[in-house]
């Protein structure tokens, strides 16, 4: 398959030519094909959500490109959307729950606020808040407002969905049905999805294909293909075999990086 | 569980009850020949001017007149902080030119200019509007710029991966965010205003409240000069409270979020 998000020879510097400068990002890689879905593991600062931002074009590279569908991207895309780590800082505390997922739609040309509501209400239900349009954010629990930011996304129908450990401060069980929940819509939308995680069971359970970052300054290590069945079982999947060497495989490349 | 407006009704009654027992202490003085009544009329006979006051209309023409000139400057020199506060905290460049200025002219106590702008503007209301809006202006501006400054960067990156225009960027979500902060300027801005306009009036008024205050202690009409000083009081509450109800609804949101 034909590349269709392609990042070539990222790097990124902060601080550049003061005595603190910092490498995050020496050199990446990466060609994530139309409707695929990749995942980023690496150890903890290495740069994930940098490269992630990058990519989103929410901040520029010290070198290297980024291309969309051949098209060099150097402001927002459309239809790229970016789901955030940090939930409840992303959602506006002065909208409904439902006039936050409205906000997707509402700087589309010749929308008005009332077609965006119309629209929105449909994504709300398919995260299964429809009953908590009228609220507000953080009248929500931690994973329904993750839901709030999820249905936000989808309403701007994105063709490429980023997302920086979207699932990492919500708890276990939720986790799960999240995970659920992002296959169900990813399947029936087939977007293509680059996930950003420290987390390498949800790595290899969500995606097609996990790449490796090293410690910063990062460069991609490895890219392992899952090849695990579709549709993705919460239990059956886990105990596969297949994916229990994965885990194994990618955990210990992660730690033997960590520990030298 | 008992609410917490269950609570407070009794400390609130105990409150009122400290006023009243005030009140009453003076009340009893004066009856009592302890104190001059010349300089101190008793509490009633300020009521019931207070309210021969009310009643008779006459108090229409000098509150209309304080309201206007207290008004007409705090909403657009308001208007004009929000506006600049929003500019200066977004753009950095604008922000390093501006703020030594601020912090040399914040400070200063604004009655402090009414001389120079009596030299430049006249005794007329141009002078006293001034006056306000200067005083208001500061608060205003410092209380923004912190606000915007403050929003959350995760709030402005949300509003460009949907792509919405600088134009809503800065309306539709740095305000928002910053208003809390805004509207607590603005609330200390209301009080500093009401201050400002009757020192103004005290100092060249024709009919305003202040003007009433100070001509009728010229006159030694004690007894009026002490129920327009009441008048000013209820004012300023009343003020206060209608503007906490505004609050309320622009900003139930941050009101009443847990953190």
């Amino acid at each position: 398959m034909a590349a269709y998000l392609e990042l070539e020879n990222i790097g990124k510097s902060f601080g550049a030519g003061s005595a603190a400068e910092t490498r995050a990002l020496a050199d990446v890689t990466l060609d994530v094909a139309e409707g695929e879905f990749l995942a980023v593991v690496g150890p903890s600062g290495c740069g994930k959500s940098t490269l992630l931002q990058i990519v989103a074009a929410l901040i520029a590279p010290s070198s290297g490109e980024v291309r969309l569908a051949g098209a060099r991207v150097t402001s927002p895309p459309e239809r790229m959307v970016y789901l955030f780590q940090q939930y409840s800082k992303s959602l506006f505390p002065w909208r409904t729950v439902l006039d936050n997922v409205a906000f997707a739609l509402e700087h589309r040309k010749g929308m008005t606020r009332r077609a965006a509501r119309g629209r929105s209400r449909r994504f709300l239900e398919m995260v299964g808040l429809g009953d908590f349009a009228e609220r507000y954010p953080w009248q929500l629990s931690g994973g329904m407002q993750q839901r709030v930011a999820i249905a936000r996304a989808l309403a701007a129908e994105p063709r490429v969905l980023l997302m920086d450990e979207p699932f990492s401060s919500v708890d276990a069980l939720t986790r799960l049905e999240l995970h659920g929940l992002l296959l169900d819509l990813w399947e029936e939308s087939r977007f293509t999805a680059v996930l950003v995680t420290h987390d390498v069971d949800e790595a290899v359970f969500l995606a097609d294909r996990v790449a490796v970052l090293s410690p910063r300054p990062s460069r991609v290590l490895r890219i392992l293909p899952t090849g695990l069945p579709r549709p993705r079982e919460n239990l059956a999947t886990r105990e596969d075999p297949r994916f229990l060497q994965l885990r194994h495989d990618l955990l210990s490349m992660l730690l033997e990086r960590a520990h030298g | 569980m008992a609410s917490p407006a269950a609570l407070r009704w009794p400390e609130r009654m105990l409150g009122a009850a400290v006023i009243l027992a005030a009140l009453g202490a003076v009340e009893a003085a004066v009856r009592l020949h302890l104190v001059n009544p010349a300089l101190i009329p008793a509490p009633s006979t300020v009521a019931g001017r207070v309210l021969q006051i009310v009643t008779s209309g006459e108090l229409y023409a000098p509150l209309g007149i304080t309201l206007y000139l207290l008004f007409t400057a705090y909403f657009a020199a308001s208007a004009m902080a929000v506006a600049a506060g929003l500019l200066m905290g977004r753009f950095r460049p604008l922000y390093n030119l501006l703020e030594p200025l601020t912090e040399v002219l914040r400070p200063l106590p604004k009655a402090a200019l009414l001389p120079p702008l009596i030299l430049f503007l006249g005794l007329g209301d141009a002078m006293k509007l001034a006056v306000v809006g200067l005083g208001v202006f500061f608060p205003v501006l410092v209380n923004t710029v912190q606000g915007v400054r403050g929003v959350d960067p995760v709030l402005v990156d949300t509003g460009r991966t949907f792509r919405c225009g600088r134009r809503a960027l800065l309306l539709g979500i740095v305000l928002p965010a910053a208003l809390p902060l805004a509207l607590a300027g603005m609330r200390v801005a209301l009080g500093l205003g009401l201050i400002l306009v009757v020192i103004a009036e005290m100092l060249a008024g024709t009919g305003g409240l202040g003007y009433l205050i100070i001509d009728m202690q010229r006159s030694f009409r004690v007894r009026d000069m002490y129920a327009w000083i009441v008048i000013l009081a209820v004012l300023g509450y009343a003020l206060n409270a209608v503007f906490l109800m505004v609050e309320q609804r622009l900003i139930h949101w941050a009101l009443a979020r847990p953190d």
